[in-house]
């Protein structure tokens, strides 16, 4: 059966407690998600007290105010800071985002931080990503064509090109993917959003020649289908893409070939 | 336990080839109920404190008597067709998911068959 209740030893705990001794006026809380495996027992929710007159105005700049000036041992995953590796996706108050493009301000109270949900955790915020990565492989989200290639690039008119707008953006962040229950309760077999989105990209490429191939690969009551159109996707993208109509795109072309 | 590849776990044992079926039938079915529900509970509403008589004439006439068993074969196809999605997503166990669709499908074919058969009798013996 589908885990409705976290498995033991899966719930987090109360953690340490940092507090603000400078006497700062301008203080905030962050409870962050800690779990190490080398120490084992449960996740704790650890918290720290910002001083938001010295930090950076995102949420990504107050983690890294932590790691660099409180706790060496916070672990997170953060390269770009600017919306475009798509690394530092977590559960951000309540939301599936990116750290670096979420104003501490945005947040009413105190700021909660956990991994995306539904992943298996390997330390801390990190979470495993293997089974999207490998769900992405297998879309082989790549140009297929048996025509010869030509001297040049092989051309596509203006109307072809916009239509990969919305598409070719998505930075494979998975807020949207994990933040699909029908991902969490079937991720092993369902595509998921991300996915999804990326072999629509490939479906709607004027240039590919494996169109049919593609969309027969998707007829599948699992890796398509069991989307629900919860579209918790396309709200929770941190980019303002719509994975959703992605979706309902490839579902529509196949009903289209019956 | 499980060794294969993240890879060979995605590709799994390939499509079935069959999820838009149940895809087109789910809206067709749904399509078809908009319409009918609202003729059903137009006329259910019509026969409040009306006897079996009066029930018995409505139903034996043509239109009625189509319209109820086309209102039959939608609801029946779009509910187990639900419920069929809700077995697949919460239950796990491949052996205990077949058999809870199975019991879904055949009850819902079971009841329809039985309703059906009950206006058709009410029809035909006015």
């Amino acid at each position: 059966m589908v885990q409705f209740t976290l498995p033991a030893g899966s719930s987090p705990v109360k953690g340490n407690d940092h507090k603000n001794e400078t006497g700062a006026s301008n203080l905030r809380k962050f409870h962050v998600y800690r779990y190490d495996p080398d120490v084992g027992g449960n996740p704790q929710i650890d918290t720290f007290e910002l001083d938001l007159d010295t930090c950076g105005p995102m949420v990504l700049d107050a983690m890294i105010k932590i790691k660099d000036e409180i706790d060496a041992t916070l672990t997170f995953r953060r390269s770009c800071r600017e919306g475009v590796c798509g690394s530092c996706s977590f559960n951000i108050d309540g939301v599936n985002t990116l750290a670096c493009t979420k104003p501490i301000a945005e947040i009413k109270g105190d700021v909660k931080i956990y991994p995306l949900p539904h992943m298996p955790v390997i330390k801390d915020l990190v979470c495993d990503l293997n089974q999207p990565y490998a769900q992405y492989a297998a879309v082989e989200p790549w140009i297929k064509a048996d025509t010869p290639p030509p001297n040049r690039e092989r051309l596509q008119s203006p109307e072809e090109r916009a239509k990969l707008d919305g598409l070719w953006e998505c930075i494979l962040c998975f807020c949207c993917q994990t933040s699909c229950p029908s991902y969490w309760w079937n991720g092993d077999r369902f595509y998921g959003s991300a996915v999804l989105l990326q072999a629509d990209r490939w479906v709607q490429d004027s240039r590919d020649e494996a169109k049919g191939e593609r969309l027969s690969e998707l007829n599948d009551s699992y890796k398509l289908f069991r989307c629900h159109t919860i579209m918790n996707c396309t709200a929770a993208c941190p980019k303002s893409l719509n994975p959703g109509q992605s979706v309902a795109h490839l579902k529509a072309e196949i009903a289209k070939r019956e | 336990m499980d060794m294969r590849s993240h890879l060979g776990r995605a590709r799994g044992p390939g499509s079935t080839d069959n999820g838009v079926e149940h895809w087109i039938s789910e809206r067709f079915s749904a399509i078809a109920l908009a319409p009918l529900s609202l003729w059903f509970i137009y006329s259910a509403l019509g026969f409040a404190g009306a006897d079996y008589a009066t029930f018995q004439a409505w139903q034996s006439q043509p239109g009625n008597v189509i319209l109820m068993i086309l209102f039959l074969l939608a609801m029946f196809q779009h509910g187990q067709l639900g419920l069929t999605v809700v077995f697949e997503d919460y239950i796990q166990p491949v052996w205990l998911k077949n058999i809870s669709v199975a019991i879904v499908k055949y009850t819902a074919l079971l009841f329809c068959v039985a309703c059906i058969f009950s206006v058709l009798r009410v029809a035909f013996t006015a």
